[in-house]
């Protein structure tokens, strides 16, 4: 079998038992402890969040996956944590590696940062579990707030740092657009994420356009 | 019974570890397969050791507002449960807006309230699962057409495909960079001094060729970043 079709095949399989193994926690309560929700009310809040999260799941997907390739991809939807670790993460392992996204290397490359930092994750998250009556005072002491608060501003602005400089002409056009939105719309943090499928598809507009008006050849 | 002696039972903790060694155990899998197909497409060992070192310094601080996340919804939805749900599937974010869901439509208004009953953490635990396995399916149903489609356009014009990506990039990087842009304040000065150490340590990396310089980069800017955070609020900006 070829490695494209041995990807899939894996990776449908893993996903489709992690999908199963989702359901035991919820399926055990109702099922073992006989704790149902009432029905209707159960189904108001599946409503809810799948208005929430279907257009975002939908959004992450055309968004990511190109990133990333396949076996990554299978993997990062398992894991989780996208946005604010895997998909950076696998960006700067690419560019470290100097392979071409999406290239055969670039999706070695990528698969290798999902499960090397999924795996990290996991075992911090463990320690965390562990300690948790010990750390607690330390995490939630009042001084560090601030720190917590700003990761993603700290994390977003050192990618900026390095991606802006080596390619700055991609930058500008959705960055002047983006702040015009949020100085324009007051959006509520939190929903910051439905912005990233418009964003994406300006970014990739704009990049269309500079390269077929030969504006891009160097990058 | 009260429902946080369910929430934390064995039977609980036993169904999240197995869950945990799932993930775990396809996460090597797939990272057997890629020095597998590594080895096939001729990249260097060494290239694929220094992406371990790399993603392995990466993930150490953006997973600590995980831990946080964990000290939030654990008293609520038992440590079990979260303790799966944060370190599989999800994000810290989504689990605190899908669990306050589940509260809210049940009639109360926030996770630890006293009206937190064991229906509710039922109600909380459906919606949560349930509202999280749409980028699963997709990836299950749809990657591999979507894929193939890509790889289409790889073939056709590989200049245009590396450009795309990094477009897709940076219409991500732009959302996360424009709010504190337009917001200015602390946000926007933790950004600045975590894009400044970014720059100076990429400069010295290149400078002096130590390819370890460039696998803390990022953490150190970001710990940077947070410490300036702490530092302007102590003493009143921000």
């Amino acid at each position: 079998m070829a490695y494209e079709d041995r990807v899939h095949r894996l990776g449908r399989l893993t996903a489709g038992i992690a999908f199963a193994m989702l359901f035991l926690p919820p399926t055990l309560v109702s099922l073992y402890f006989g704790i149902f929700p009432p029905v209707n009310k159960l189904l108001i809040g599946i409503g809810t969040v799948c208005v929430i999260y279907i257009p975002i799941a939908v959004a992450e997907f055309l968004t990511y996956t190109p990133m990333l390739g396949s076996s990554a991809s299978y993997l990062v939807f398992v894991t989780g944590n996208l946005t604010n670790l895997k998909i950076p993460c696998a960006l700067t392992c690419i560019e470290n590696a100097k392979v071409k996204p999406q290239s055969d290397e670039a999706e070695v490359i990528a698969t290798i940062a999902v499960a090397i930092s999924s795996i990290v994750t996991t075992i911090i998250v463990f320690i965390g579990m562990i300690l948790l009556v010990p750390l607690q005072p330390l995490l939630e002491a009042e001084v560090l707030q601030p720190a917590f608060m700003q990761i993603l501003p700290a994390l977003f602005g050192a990618l900026a740092g390095y991606w802006i400089l080596k390619q700055w002409k991609l930058a500008v056009v959705p960055i002047i657009i983006v702040v015009l939105i949020f100085v324009i719309f007051p959006i509520p943090s939190g929903t910051e994420g439905a912005l990233i499928p418009v964003m994406g598809l300006l970014s990739v507009l704009s990049a269309k356009v500079m390269y077929k008006k030969g504006f891009l050849k160097e990058v | 019974m009260d429902y946080i002696n369910i929430a934390n039972s064995k039977i609980l903790y036993l169904l999240a570890a197995m869950v945990i060694v799932f993930i775990m155990f396809q996460s090597v899998i797939f990272l057997r397969m890629a020095f597998k197909r590594g080895k096939e497409i001729g990249l260097s060992r060494e290239k694929m050791i220094e992406a371990v070192r790399t993603s392995a310094v990466f993930a150490i601080v953006p997973s600590i507002p995980i831990v946080i996340s964990l000290i939030a919804i654990a008293p609520v939805l038992g440590i079990p449960f979260s303790w799966m749900r944060l370190s599989v599937i999800g994000s810290q974010s989504y689990e605190l807006i899908a669990a306050g869901i589940g509260a809210k439509v049940m009639g109360v208004e926030n996770l630890g309230d006293p009206n937190y009953t064991g229906e509710v953490f039922a109600n909380s635990m459906w919606i949560m699962t349930i509202g999280i396995i749409w980028g699963l399916l997709l990836c299950i149903f749809a990657l591999k057409r979507y894929q193939n489609k890509m790889k289409k356009v790889a073939k056709k014009d590989s200049k245009w495909a590396e450009i795309l990506v990094n477009a897709l990039f940076f219409g991500m990087l732009s959302v996360f960079l424009g709010q504190p842009i337009a917001k200015g304040g602390l946000g926007l000065v933790v950004m600045l001094c975590s894009a400044a150490v970014m720059l100076l340590l990429t400069f010295i990396g290149n400078k002096t060729k130590q390819n370890w310089i460039n696998d803390f980069a990022l953490s150190v800017s970001m710990i940077s970043g947070m410490a300036f955070a702490v530092l302007f609020t102590s003493i009143g900006i921000g």
